[in-house]
């Protein structure tokens, strides 16, 4: 065999299977096969099978690329699946292969191969639909509120059927709002130890220094957008007023945005790229319309799909303009937060380890800023995670879809909180929340997961700030 | 596949382990070199040794080949599946088996990720040392198929000098456990063969390796020049002025622009002609000294600028961007073929030059990142695949790249290996012997050619082998009392005069007892050949020797018809000081040598015991002494030689450049070969430079218990000693002894200082006695004694067991000289004792042996009983000398099994008519080759 093995160059008529990746051909070359991608990747570590590294799916797109394999072949479709789509391998990768944008592409080949499973299609059908998304999630307020959730995610056994609906009721009840957290202060004011009193409004703290990445030159604005996301609003609703508190006292009023529908993080990375655009270009529109200068988001997935909206509307010609602008306008809740001076809040008696999402470490490139959100807060202790940067296996839906790989890598990363013995594990992400908390619910340990504006805001709260 | 073994295969590894499905398949169609594409049969992911040895087995019952993988990162197309061969992948056996701190033993599963097991022993601060470039994701097996290096080899070594034992599964299924913890496995290093046989002889499936003391203090430089050429006088200036910097690493134009826009950006200027990266590590003190001196040199070759890391991040950051320079090479090309080729370190700017005019006329753009303290390159040729033209450019630019190496006096490949991608090149660097020899052993390992076919060797040269010697015909001729024509006159004509000792003239070689075989002093190499011809074709045997000490420890047999020594081969043939690497012949006497050495400020750091030791007898024995445990044996510091096979063929093996991955090793195949496989003709060395300061410390104590910790605080040390030497000798019957440590410390006098301090201090700590400081007159006469321990003695023998069982290895130790003799008489000899290192080994000597009237009878049964007692705490007992009437009864010619057959194929490959002294190993030999690790 010669080195020169031909790639396709250009297309030839219409569109045919597998024509979506020969546009990304040039992409795909990129990768120089060094193999640096797989000991970061959790599904090679666990299945050490290289169609499931970064490197060998990269090699199955790059096989359909050049017309030797059929998207609709099962293993194309297996092996795609099975991503978690953490883009872990990307913050390894030293020739800077765009997997993620790569993978986006892929999927949506197999979705049109018809490769999509009923039970994906259902669910990203359901979150096209804003109403549908709305009713969904209250009847699912409804069930946790009985608490029915939370029994079943301790009590039900591991087999068969029964393992997937542990799953789901431990991640329900684990978007449950947290009251003990409003215990947290009290031991500390009664010891009198490391106390402060109440600041006013409006005591900042020292500037961070070398902090977010483009947070500090962000002036304070009161055109401030709050993305507000489907699960987000729908099961953390809590999570969301909190958000908009801590901006308050922040100095950032945040704006309503009438229309904003969801992020479609969840059919960018099912493979549903149409319905995507589609609600990238709702979102647009919502935001340009309520005039918002800066979009901020609290939940890591939604905020990184929308930090690429140019990306996914690139070839849009109505759009693919004011998509640039918009997607340079998002920002994390951390990146803003950290990025100006903070407001003290009253010292919490907590021990807390952070998580870092994948999708605000790996794919939105953020990775100080939410501990140091948390320099606001006195007296916690913080301990160290082991694996932090490693995927928590929630990955969207991917605890839903693939449960059995899914519950293993996340048994790693709740064996890892376990052992750090924290009362409180922070992640900001939704999914990741709920990913965590379930699995911690199973093991039955005390430690909770929480969006880390939760810790934030009751130490305002217990400050005095809301007064 | 057939549907039955599919259905074998997949009762064996289960679902998940076996892929066979064509679509499935393509993923693994290329390894770390894309150039090459080879759909595999099948893909099988054992998860342990069982498995992968029942794997094995069924594939070998239908003769179907079969190739070894690990992560795939390789760039030689290694690990790619010719011959539609099935690969066998480790990347499920990644488990780290056990670590034990305190020996700074790991033993892991091949698939363990290198950076993981850095990762796993930081906690005691240890490290293993082997850094290649891709070690956050290459496995430990296909380092131990490579013989991986990376940045810091120039001063840790490569990984051969780290593993220590391997769990090896042979190409039919027979799993073998090699070497092992404790180095004195009795017969040929065969850890040493197959480490750096890139995959072709079986699969490895734990590895056990030695890992070492993160070091206190680390300088890292960042020297920026206007050209390649200054950045290699830069490093050429360092070597020269006394420095071993533990890494040089240059960074061409072509390179800083490619990482500077990558997500590595190590802030390297972009407009610079070339960068070099220079590090330091050891004792802090010292450092800062050692670092201004680089500093100078750098700006003496012209540095426009000197950065230092001030912290750990801005260092981490400076090798992120030389580590992973391959991968950002994506960022400025398509594709990208990375060369690799060793010269030797002076020829670097002239060969920098020529890769640049290769460049030019092909019209191709070539970036260079290398190990320019190794002088190692890798050209990294930038093409588009989908240019045919420019492809084939990339091949002829290959080729003459190759060919400029090997003119320079280097080899084809430094680290990365043939593969699949320079078996063409082999013919550049080997002769037909060469390349014959190599298959021959090859055939030995795999002799149905199903383990990674098509690789490493020339297509043709594999399978095309002279036919393998009858093992029972080589076994006879040895045993056989001889009655040939007398040698003498034998060879009247064939040498003059002079070359020939008989009679009184040849008594220092005499160690048969009676008179003694005429002696053969060839005065070259082709005086040799002439003569080991004439002894095939007269059927004579031949004994190899030096200076002749070791013979009689060496042969149990009856005495040969003649003794060929190189005590007249003592000429230094090639001596470059700005390379490190001497090529000498073997007869040179290691006296002389360092002689030689102390006056260009350099050293061989060995010292192996003996008086007149020659440099063919260290090899040959392979036997290092106190500095062995810092600075590695004779396997890790011979580079190469040629030799002379049994049958008269002439080859060299390996080459005279610090890194060569070049074809199979058959320089550690020889080195502790005893002279049963080839006569040794010359051997090239790698050099340091000489140690400004040398100074020992000396502990006193009543017996060897008494000092054990204070030898443990100190081996274990950070400082890391060059030599740590316990001794204690018993005067009579065993009651009154004496022991003395002796600690050795070498380096710069500022760095020598500071560790005598911090040594002193921890010395003190445990409360062992009073710290002396020798003189250096003194000093020497300690390690003198120390050296001739083994050789002034009747009885030389090397103990160990695991560690845990320290107290049992002393016991056993002391008892060596307590033998009750026929009539059930205790005779108690004094018995001297040596421990090097931390290592729970011991070297024990008895003097005044009488054996006489029987008692060599009874002296072969103690013995036996004492190795049989060390084998039940997992130990070994190896005899280094012996009076020849004990031997005889200790030894036999091989040891039964596969390890046996092995051991006779290879000495068949060599010798295929038994001329010269048969292999000899103990008894009972254990069913490992050694001690080691506790196994799962």
């Amino acid at each position: 065999m010669s080195l020169a093995e031909k790639a396709p160059t250009h297309l030839e008529g219409g569109p045919r299977p597998g024509d979506a990746l020969k546009f990304e051909v040039d992409k795909l070359l990129t990768c120089v096969h060094c193999g640096f991608c797989l000991p970061a990747c959790p599904t090679y570590r666990l299945l050490g099978d290289e169609n499931d590294s970064p490197r060998g799916r990269l090699h199955l797109m790059r096989a359909v690329a050049e017309g030797r394999l059929d998207p609709a072949t099962p293993a194309f479709q297996l092996h795609l699946d099975r991503c978690l789509g953490c883009r872990a391998c990307e913050t390894v990768c030293p020739s800077g292969v765009r997997y993620g944008e790569l993978l986006e592409v892929a999927r949506d080949e197999v979705a049109r191969a018809g490769g999509m499973r009923w039970s994906v299609r259902a669910m990203l059908g359901l979150f096209a639909r804003p109403a549908a998304t709305r009713a969904a999630m209250a009847v699912a307020r409804a069930v946790r509120a009985t608490g029915l959730p939370a029994l079943m995610a301790r009590l039900l056994p591991s087999w068969r059927w029964m393992a997937g609906l542990r799953l789901a009721s431990g991640m329900l009840a684990a978007s449950a709002r947290w009251p003990g957290l409003r215990e947290t202060g009290r031991h500390l004011e009664e010891s009198g130890e490391d106390t402060v009193a109440p600041l006013g409004r409006g005591h900042v703290l020292e500037r961070a220094s070398g902090g977010g990445t483009d947070g500090s030159a962000d002036a304070p604005s009161e055109r401030v957008g709050l993305f507000l996301g489907c699960v987000q609003q729908g099961l953390f609703g809590h999570v969301n007023e909190a958000t908009a508190r801590v901006l308050t006292v922040n100095d950032l009023r945040t704006m309503d945005v009438p229309g904003q529908v969801c992020c479609g993080a969840l059919h960018v990375h099912g493979g549903d790229l149409e319905t995507a655009r589609a609600l990238a270009r709702a979102n647009v529109d919502a935001f340009t319309a309520a005039g918002a200068e800066m979009v901020i988001v609290n939940a890591a997935g939604c905020g990184a799909v929308m930090k690429e909206y140019d990306l996914l509307l690139e070839h849009d010609p109505v759009y693919a303009e004011r998509a640039r602008a918009f997607a340079a306008s998002v920002r994390d809740l951390s990146e803003v937060l950290a990025g100006r001076g903070l407001c003290r809040g009253a010292p919490l008696s907590l021990t807390i380890t952070t998580d870092a999402p994948c999708h605000l470490l790996h794919a939105q490139g953020v990775a100080q800023t939410p501990a140091k959100m948390l320099d606001a807060v006195p007296g916690l202790r913080v301990v160290m995670l082991r694996g932090a940067e490693e995927c928590c296996g929630g990955a969207g839906i991917y605890g839903v879809t693939h449960p059995d790989l899914g519950g293993q890598i996340g048994a790693d990363k709740v064996a890892a909180v376990i052992a750090t013995d924290a009362d409180v594990v922070v992640t900001p992400n939704p999914g990741c929340v709920m990913q965590i908390g379930a699995g911690l619910a199973t093991e039955r340990v005390r430690t909770r997961t929480l969006q880390p504006v939760e810790i934030l805001d009751e130490s305002y709260r217990q400050a005095g700030r809301y007064q | 596949m057939p549907h039955q073994l599919t259905r074998a295969l997949r009762a064996l590894v289960g679902d998940g382990g076996l892929i066979t499905e064509p679509s499935r398949l393509i993923a693994y169609e290329s390894d770390g070199l894309v150039a090459y594409r080879y759909l595999p049969r099948a893909v099988v992911l054992p998860t342990d040794t069982d498995q992968a040895a029942a794997v094995l087995a069924r594939l070998h019952r239908d003769r179907i080949p079969f190739v070894p993988r690990g992560a795939g990162t390789g760039l030689s197309g290694g690990a790619l599946a010719t011959g539609e061969a099935v690969l066998v992948s480790t990347s499920r056996m990644n488990r780290i088996v056990a670590l034990d701190p305190i020996a700074r033993v790991a033993r892991v599963q091949a698939g363990v990720v290198n950076a993981d097991l850095s990762a796993a022993a930081l906690p005691y601060g240890l490290q293993y040392a082997p850094d290649p470039s891709s070690q956050a994701a290459c496995t430990l097996g296909g380092n131990v198929a490579e013989n991986s290096g990376g940045p810091h080899c120039l001063k840790y070594g490569v990984t051969s000098r780290w593993v220590t034992g391997l769990t090896f599964v042979l190409p039919n299924g027979r799993v073998l456990e090699l070497g092992g913890w404790g180095r004195d496995a009795p017969g040929y290093d065969l850890v040493g063969v197959v480490v750096g046989s890139e995959g072709c002889f079986g699969l490895v499936t734990e590895i056990e390796v030695r890992l070492t003391p993160i070091p206190e203090g680390v300088r890292t430089l960042l020297a920026i020049f206007d050209d390649l050429e200054a950045a290699g006088t830069a490093v050429t200036g360092i070597i020269a002025s006394g420095l071993l910097p533990c890494a040089l690493e240059i960074i061409d134009a072509e390179t800083i622009r490619a990482v500077e826009a990558s997500v590595f950006a190590a802030g390297y200027p972009t407009d610079a002609g070339a960068a070099l990266v220079v590090e330091m590590d050891g004792t802090d003190a010292g450092l800062d000294a050692e670092a201004d001196h680089a500093e100078a040199c750098c700006r003496a070759a012209g540095a426009s600028e000197v950065r230092r890391a001030r912290s750990e991040r801005e260092r981490l950051t400076l090798w992120k961007g030389r580590k992973k320079a391959f991968g950002a090479m994506g960022r400025i090309a398509p594709d990208m073929l990375v060369q690799d080729a060793t010269v030797p370190r002076t020829r670097l700017p002239n060969v920098l030059h020529q890769v640049g005019e290769i460049g030019r006329t092909y019209g191709l753009r070539i970036a260079n990142v290398f190990h320019g303290g190794d002088g190692n390159l890798h050209p990294i040729i930038l093409f588009d695949r989908r240019d045919p033209d420019e492809v084939a450019r990339v091949d002829l630019a290959s080729r003459e790249i190759m060919r400029a190496c090997v003119a320079a006096g280097g080899t084809i490949t430094g680290e990365h290996g043939v593969g699949i991608d320079k078996r063409e090149y082999m013919e550049l660097v080997f002769s037909p012997t060469e390349l014959q020899l190599m298959a021959a052993v090859e055939a030995v390992f795999d002799p149905l050619g199903l383990c990674n076919p098509e690789k490493v060797l020339p297509a043709g040269w594999r399978g095309s082998l002279p036919k393998r010697a009858d093992q029972d015909r080589v076994r006879e001729r040895g045993a056989s009392v001889a009655n040939p024509a007398d040698p003498v006159a034998g060879l009247e004509g064939l040498l003059p005069h002079d070359r020939v000792r008989i009679g009184d003239a040849a008594a220092p070689w005499s160690a048969w007892g009676g008179s003694p075989p005429p002696v053969v002093l060839p005065r070259a190499t082709e005086e040799a050949v002439a003569v080991i011809l004439r002894a095939n074709a007269e059927g004579w045997r031949v004994a190899l020797a030096g200076s002749g000490t070791w013979l009689g420890s060496l042969d149990s047999g009856s005495p040969p018809d003649l003794v060929l020594s190189t005590a007249h081969m003592d000429r230094v043939l090639e001596y470059e000081p700005g390379d490190l690497t001497m090529t000498v012949e073997a007869g040179m006497r290691l006296s002389a040598l360092d002689h030689r050495l102390a006056r260009n400020r350099q050293w061989w750091p060995l010292d192996p015991p003996g008086r007149r030791r020659t440099l063919g007898a260290v090899v040959s024995t392979g036997v290092s002494g106190p500095t062995g445990a810092a600075w590695g044996g004779p396997r890790d510091l011979a580079l190469g030689l040629s030799a002379v096979t049994g049958d008269g063929r002439a080859f060299r093996a390996g080459g005279r450049v610090v890194k060569n991955v070049a074809g199979f090793d058959l320089v550690r195949l020889l080195v502790g070969s005893c002279g049963t496989l080839a006569f040794v003709g010359d051997v090239t060395l790698r050099l340091f430079p000489r140690p400004a300061m040398d100074r020992t410390l000396v502990v006193r104590g009543a017996c060897l218990e008494q000092l054990r910790e204070a030898v443990s605080v100190a081996a274990s040390h950070r400082v890391t000693p060059t030599a740590v030497e316990l001794l204690e000798c018993s005067r009579s019957n065993g009651h009154s002894r004496e022991a003395i440590l002796g600690v050795r410390l070498v380096g710069s006098a500022e760095r020598v200082r500071e560790e005598r301090r911090l040594m002193r201090e921890v010395l003190l700590g445990v409360d062992a006695g009073v710290v002396d400081e020798l003189a250096t007159r003194a000093t020497e006469e300690f390690w003198r004694e120390v050296r001739l321990l083994e050789e002034e003695t009747d009885l030389a023998l090397r103990l160990s067991a695991p560690r845990e069982q320290t107290s049992k290895l002393i016991e056993a130790a002391r008892s060596v000289g307590q033998m009750r003799d026929g009539r059930n008489a205790l005779v108690g000899l004094p018995v001297s004792l040596a421990m090097s290192g931390g290592a729970s080994a011991l070297r024990v000597a008895v003097r005044d042996l009488c054996v006489e009237s029987g008692a060599a009878e009874h002296w072969a049964e103690h013995l036996t009983g004492l190795r049989r007692t060390l084998a039940h705490y997992g130990g070994s007992l190896t005899v280094v000398r012996a009076p020849t009437g004990i031997l005889r009864r200790l030894h036999k010619l091989a040891p039964p099994g596969p390890m046996g057959e092995l051991m006779t194929g290879l000495k068949a490959v060599f010798d295929p008519a038994g001329i010269l002294p048969a292999i000899h190993v103990p008894v009972d030999l254990p069913a490992r080759n050694g001690g080691g690790l506790a196994k799962t």
